[in-house]
């Protein structure tokens, strides 16, 4: 992982990281006061103790490798549904052998440096509340959720899924509710619940993308990749990029999501269809990522983490008026004529969704 | 006399339904005895919890939605009951679209 180190770190970034990195990324810090000896006006701010001017509005999203502080708590259901069940592993202990348990510490530990290190929030609620789960939850259980407290996951039934810990997007994709939880809210009904789902599915995808080091055309933006077993004629659960694509099976039937408003669909079933009708959304994200290229928390995942903490988005928040705000944040960010928002304002048309004027 | 349960909802927003004929069972008096039990009247609206499912039960005349957390006790052994004896059919959340 030590390959991107030099080639992606502006010197500004470097100023700031060993500014104020010292204590918490102690290998960051380090390896930015390295990097700085060759950089001298930069050197320079820093010895001053100032930022360059243009530090302030770029968070650092450098050195994946660097360590963020994450306080896991992986406990065992053993196969019932009691909640939290046995404590098996805590931060700093070792693997415990258990494939679920240890799946679940490292998803929960890329999910917490992503959303640290690109981001800068500490864990769900941005103070560093320590991250809990429970595995092994019920008999053949084919589910993963968040209940407010803590992620739980199933083992599967074996013949259609194989364990959802297996799947880091599955893992970052019930982070994020938490994080949703502590921000925007999200209704979880009707349009504004299918926007809950989509910014799962974003975060779940970026860190997967960010975990492995992967630019926006090398991803696959497939949520749920390798928790089917074989026999499963599918790929993943959804597809951000091409929803309704992921499976088409004899038993499973054919991935039902909608990749335009026109499709959008009205149902009683699944909160109005919350888990269908984020396709809309998550494509839209997956065609301006892939359009600016590059790596996609860069630019996308940071206009959508400034849309869900910006404190504009109502708990019932509609997707014309979610579109609006993501082209606002994208325009603060990176200027109403960017590319980023010119890409973001396209992919929203290409899904049939005009964003609201905000 | 049918009884269904569809379940909706969970990461993969997968429906599933199964239904019993009650008039095929064996043991018809048990199952009788059982829905008796059930408070279809009594379920409080729950607020909905990311990710987790959510049951649709239905027995003529009677219909009530729980969330995955009030599945217990009679509604409980419905469920089970009624899964254990049948298989289920995938049906999707929605119209299904022509492509
Ligand atoms: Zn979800």
């Amino acid at each position: 992982m030590t390959r991107m180190r030099h080639a992606i770190v502006p010197p500004y970034l470097l100023a700031r990281i060993a500014a104020v990195a010292d204590e918490r990324y102690p290998i960051a810090a380090d390896a930015a006061r390295r990097s700085l000896v060759r950089d001298a006006p930069v050197r320079e701010w820093r010895l001053r103790g100032e930022l360059p001017p243009f530090a302030h509005d770029r968070l650092p999203s450098v050195l994946p490798d660097a360590p963020s502080s994450p306080d896991r708590r992986i406990s065992d259901a053993q196969g019932s549904e009691t909640l939290p069940g046995r404590l098996v592993r805590r931060e700093g202990q070792p693997a415990t052998g258990d494939d679920a348990v240890d799946e679940a510490y490292d998803g929960l530990g890329d999910t917490h440096r992503m959303f640290d290190r690109v981001f800068g929030r500490d864990s769900i609620d941005g103070t560093g509340m320590p991250l809990e789960a429970t595995v092994h939850y019920g008999d053949r259980y084919d589910n993963a959720f968040w209940d407010g407290e803590r992620m739980v996951f199933g083992d599967g039934d074996g013949e259609i899924f194989s364990g959802f810990t297996n799947s880091i997007s599955v893992i970052g994709h019930e982070l994020a509710h938490g994080v949703t939880e502590r921000t925007a809210n999200l209704r979880y009904q009707g349009q504004s619940g299918a926007l809950n789902e989509h910014v799962s599915d974003v975060f779940g995808a970026l860190v997967e993308q960010y975990t492995l080091g992967q630019d926006a055309g090398a991803a696959t933006w497939l949520i749920g990749e390798g928790i089917f077993t074989d026999a499963v004629e599918g790929r993943a659960l959804r597809s951000m990029l091409e929803p309704g694509t992921a499976y088409d099976d004899d038993v499973l039937g054919r991935d039902p999501q909608p990749a335009h408003y026109d499709d959008y669909i009205q149902t009683r079933e699944d909160n109005g269809g919350v888990h269908l009708n984020s396709g809309i959304p998550n494509r839209a994200f997956a065609l301006a990522a892939t359009a600016l290229g590059g790596f996609a928390w860069e630019h996308m995942g940071r206009i959508w983490y400034a849309t869900l903490t910006s404190g504009r988005l109502a708990v019932d928040t509609g997707f014309h008026r979610f579109a609006g705000e993501t082209v606002r944040a994208a325009s603060e960010r990176f200027g109403a004529d960017s590319r980023e928002t010119r890409a973001v304002r396209e992919a929203w048309a290409a899904v049939g969704v005009a964003p609201e004027e905000v | 006399m049918d009884v269904s349960v569809s379940r909706s909802g969970g990461i993969g927003g997968l429906r599933l339904v199964w239904e019993v004929d009650l008039d095929r069972e064996p043991d018809r008096e048990s199952w009788e005895v059982l829905l008796h039990d059930i408070p279809w009247d009594e379920v409080p609206p729950a607020p909905p919890e990311p990710d987790r499912f959510i049951y649709r039960i239905r027995c003529e005349p009677h219909e009530a939605t729980l969330a995955e957390r009030q599945v217990t006790g009679p509604w409980r052994e419905l469920v089970d009951r009624v899964r254990a004896r049948s298989e289920p059919r995938r049906a999707a959340s929605g119209p299904r679209r022509a492509r």
